[in-house]
């Protein structure tokens, strides 16, 4: 059902760039065919595996920093109206503050290092995960909460079982998102005070005019993004979100 | 199931003198619930029957412990307590039969003799076969069912229900309050039913408690003698619903000279 529409954004995606190569100078826009070249010659050197292997550490540990640091600040923000009040102007200066500003103080005090990126990763992307989780508290079903009481769970099992699952899809749809937050900000520290990972390569390509070689390492973290996306948080979501496919047929079947 | 108590019957049920107050923000009472009492004897039907909002849930609410009384006893004798709500209160993520399960999972059950329970308490209510269906996949009535069963799945010596079939359709409404009876006759529970249709309190109980709106005060209470499987029809029934209208009106009157 939704395979045809899938292949057809993806084609036109390629179209667009095919005509727009053809257009311009192979030094401003490179053709698919030199820019799958380049990449293909990066992964026989096995140059490659390095460098995507820096950068996805970078971002998968600043991923765990953001969603820790996320949904602490959002479940307090949430459960407590003084949380709420106190944490509300951290949230809208993270939220302001520009990426770089963290990547830059985070460089300054622990050094050029893998540290530094995954803290700058973690305190630039953590409020938009903050706000998320905030949200999913703010709807929670009280009714199944009070139901819970009434059948005498005790507070762990409301948590476990009635609260937690109810905020699974806000914690779910904040990762994804938070994902693309962390691999964009991974970039800028990577660019600006790395010697390893895929932002320190585009900046290194960028120092001898090579286009394609940008190209090619943002292609391959495309695909490496497009899939975690297919592999891992579309099948999660499908397999959590099971429940919500119901079957019109029986609304009437008394 | 042996329950643990003695002198007295375990479904027995009573409430002397329950008040309830709320204080609103600008620092004022507010009267909910004046001078309640009434008594339940084991493995009866009882109704509270009561205008919109006034009160009755709140009842139900006390006697669960899901809310705190402002003065007065309740006396429950350390009875099993099974609700029923207005909204079936599903969990939407989990199967029928797992929701069945949810309040055994506290108990020390194993997991097969949970299942073994749900799949007992769901063919009860006429729900055999669906145990792997999600909520969303049921209508409305058979949400309702399931939440039934969940609340006969504990083994609770008092089942108290709110409004349990206000939110569906007539037909629906009909066809669950008889299986309702039935259930009732093969368990021996008693119940503790909130309502505001005068025919459905008359159609289901033993015991009808009018309760009045603004505080919530037992205006009257009426017994119906009627043996049952009662008929939808039956013409001793509509002459005690009319009679009841009649009271239920006077209540209204008496209410607006105050």
């Amino acid at each position: 059902m939704t395979t045809l529409p899938r292949v057809l954004s993806i084609v036109s995606l390629l179209l667009v760039w095919l005509v727009l190569s053809a257009m311009f100078a192979p030094n401003i826009v490179p053709g698919p065919v030199v820019v799958f070249k380049a990449m293909g010659e990066n992964i026989a050197s096995g140059k490659v595996f390095y460098h995507l292997y820096k950068t996805l550490l970078r971002v998968g540990l600043g991923l765990v920093l953001t969603m820790v640091l996320g949904v602490a600040t959002g479940t307090i923000m949430g459960l407590s109206r003084r949380g709420e009040v106190f944490l509300d102007s951290w949230v809208l200066v993270g939220l302001t503050v520009p990426a770089i500003v963290n990547s830059i103080i985070c460089l300054l005090w622990f050094g050029l290092n893998d540290r530094a990126a995954v803290v700058a990763i973690g305190t630039a992307a953590f409020p938009a995960v903050s706000i998320s989780i905030w949200q999913g508290i703010k709807g929670i079903d009280t009714q199944l909460v009070s139901m819970g009481q009434a059948f005498h769970l005790n507070k762990s099992a409301i948590v476990r079982k009635i609260v937690f699952p109810q905020l699974l899809p806000h914690i779910l749809a904040s990762m994804r998102y938070a994902l693309g937050i962390c691999w964009k900000i991974c970039t800028t520290v990577e660019l600006i005070g790395m010697s390893s990972g895929v932002g320190y390569q585009l900046n290194y390509w960028f120092g001898l005019f090579s286009m394609a070689q940008v190209f090619a390492w943002t292609l391959l973290f495309l695909l490496v993004m497009f899939a975690i996306e297919y592999l891992l948080f579309k099948p999660l979501e499908k397999r959590l979100t099971r429940w919500r496919t119901g079957v019109p047929a029986l609304q009437w079947a008394q | 199931m042996a329950h643990g108590g003695s002198g007295t019957a375990v479904g027995a049920i009573r409430l002397t003198n329950v008040a309830k107050e709320h204080v609103l923000a600008s620092g004022e009472r507010l009267r909910v619930l004046e001078d309640i009492s009434f008594e339940l004897a084991d493995r009866s039907f009882t109704s509270i029957l009561g205008p919109s909002g006034c009160g009755k849930s709140t009842i139900l609410n006390l006697i669960a412990g899901l809310d705190s009384r402002s003065s007065g006893q309740i006396s429950i004798d350390g009875a099993r307590i099974g609700f029923v709500f207005q909204q079936p209160r599903l969990l939407n993520w989990r199967t029928v039969v797992d929701n069945v399960i949810l309040p055994l999972e506290q108990q020390n059950f194993g997991r097969e003799a949970m299942r073994a329970l749900a799949a007992k308490y769901l063919r009860l209510v006429g729900l055999a076969g669906y145990e792997t269906y999600y909520p969303l996949q049921l209508s409305g009535g058979m949400q309702q069912r399931v939440a039934i069963a969940r609340a006969l799945a504990i083994d609770p010596d008092i089942l108290l229900m709110d409004e349990p079939f206000s939110g569906l359709d007539e037909i629906t409404s009909r066809k669950l309050r008889q299986e309702l009876l039935r259930i009732w006759q093969e368990t021996r529970k008693t119940i503790l039913f909130v309502t505001h249709s005068i025919s459905e309190s008359v159609f289901l109980s033993q015991q009808i408690l009018i309760v009045s709106a603004k505080p919530a005060r037992i205006f009257k209470r009426i017994t119906i003698d009627l043996p049952y499987p009662r008929e939808y029809g039956d013409l001793r029934l509509f002459e005690i619903e009319t009679q009841l209208t009649k009271d239920f009106l006077e209540m209204g009157n008496s209410a607006s000279d105050v």
